[in-house]
């Protein structure tokens, strides 16, 4: 390498810990980034959140999971620990779980973003997961997307990779509000077909990523959650 | 109590935080250090590695060329530590889209590009430029937040000539701890190793992550290894 170069390094990667999707992205998650996770009811939003907080625990790496359902921790305890990736030590440990919803009922698009900002600098984590975003915008209609743009801009410079959930109303393919200002989005479909209810995964974007397109089919168990299945073609 | 022991720390940081105190010295051991620092645990250990420094009461300065220095500020406030003895020198604030407010001894510098250029910046600030008087004979130690971005922007020969007129600038007696993932740029930690910078080296019994367990059998050494 030539000393007046630029010394080009590779993006820092974090596994998603999702069987499968890893190997369609390079390895992982770049870090730090911004990831929308998006899909309709029951398509595993939730699950694999969980998973990449999981994954990051098992990895010695700090997590910081935010809900804006107001849903107590033991009532998401209740079914998340059905899957066997899940460890109970990991709560109020290595994943800290924080509720949003009181803060939200307030109304107060300022006083959210502060307080998601003061739990991440006093937390410290590498990966933060917001559960689902979405919702936030039902709350603050008239300055959701501002709230975006903020809540983006501050989670980039807090050196972690966040993903943000969102569900997708009917006839959208994702949340067009938070679309441009994420750095990746992962599509959970739910798909009618010959009778049955077929679920897949598409990486729509991935910036700086050379990622595998297309739909791809995943299962969700109990062992790992979601997994890309392999084709059989 | 001390305003940085105000702050509570878990038991794998107040580990690494005796361990820094330990290698940085009391008083401060002047000079250029390395400390091998696995990416994603940047901000954590910086977050260690100031409360470490700023123990001593001396004043420092901050370099951001990372993020916007309001983080930092933000942090450090969150954990209780007192950002007074601090001036920010912030590279990256122009870049940004960011307009959070803080009170802190700030000066913006034109960006992470050139920034051998800072070192003679720096010797030439003073509170008639809109910038925090600072002067460089008191400083006790200064942080840069951090040196492997400045690869992005600039090149090794840029690089190495920021830090050696930096030093120099410095005046030799200013402690200079640089967080610098070994394995992600071999060629920056030895460019530092090159230019005098110590080792600090941690004792991997200590470090309990199973990640970093990992990373030691990988650097394949018995005595230091990436926190």
């Amino acid at each position: 390498m030539e000393d007046s170069k630029l010394e080009r390094t590779d993006l820092m990667r974090i596994p998603a810990g999702i069987p499968g999707l890893d190997e369609m992205i390079e390895g992982g998650f770049p870090f730090p980034s911004v990831i929308l996770v998006c899909g309709s009811a029951g398509t595993g939003k939730t699950t694999f959140s969980l998973r990449f907080l999981c994954e990051g625990a098992a990895r010695g790496e700090q997590g910081l999971y935010f809900t804006t359902l107001s849903e107590p921790t033991q009532w998401m305890m209740r079914f998340s620990s059905q899957f066997e990736f899940m460890r109970p030590e990991f709560f109020d440990n290595q994943i800290i779980y924080e509720d949003l919803g009181n803060i939200l009922r307030e109304g107060d698009s300022g006083k959210l973003l502060d307080a998601i900002e003061s739990r991440i600098a006093e937390v410290v984590p590498q990966r933060i997961v917001i559960d689902p975003i979405t919702v936030v915008g039902e709350m603050f209609k008239d300055n959701y997307r501002q709230f975006l743009f903020d809540l983006t801009n501050r989670l980039k410079n807090w050196n972690a990779t966040t993903v943000v959930t969102g569900e997708v109303r009917p006839g959208e393919l994702y949340p067009p509000e938070i679309s441009y200002a994420v750095d990746g989005i992962v599509l959970l479909h739910l798909a009618e077909e010959l009778g049955a209810r077929r679920k897949y995964i598409e990486v729509l974007k991935m910036r700086g990523t050379n990622h595998l397109t297309g739909k791809h089919s995943i299962d969700i168990s109990r062992k790992d959650g979601i997994v890309v299945l392999k084709a059989r073609f | 109590m001390h305003p940085v022991e105000s702050a509570a720390m878990n038991e794998k940081d107040l580990l690494l935080f005796k361990q820094l105190k330990a290698q940085l010295g009391v008083p401060l051991i002047p000079g250029l250090m390395v400390l091998d620092v696995r990416t994603t645990q940047f901000v954590r250990v910086e977050l260690v590695l100031l409360k470490a420094l700023m123990e001593e009461g001396q004043p420092g300065l901050f370099i951001s060329v990372d993020r916007p220095h309001q983080y930092i500020v933000h942090l450090l406030t969150m954990h209780g530590i007192d950002c007074r003895n601090l001036t920010f020198v912030d590279a990256v604030a122009r870049f940004s889209a960011d307009s959070k407010p803080t009170s802190v001894k700030v000066g913006f510098f034109q960006g992470p590009r050139n920034i051998d250029t800072l070192p003679e910046a720096l010797k030439n600030w003073s509170a008639a430029d809109g910038r925090p008087s600072f002067d460089l004979g008191e400083c006790g130690f200064a942080v840069i937040d951090n040196l492997s971005t400045l690869l992005n922007y600039n090149s090794q020969q840029v690089v190495r000539s920021f830090l050696t007129d930096f030093i120099s600038a410095l005046g030799g007696k200013v402690t200079v701890p640089l967080l610098v993932d070994r394995e992600r740029n071999p060629n920056l930690f030895m460019m530092i190793k090159s230019l005098e910078g110590r080792e600090i080296a941690l004792v991997p019994e200590n470090v309990p992550m199973p990640s970093d367990r990992a990373r030691l059998k990988i650097s394949n050494s018995n005595i230091k290894g990436g926190y």
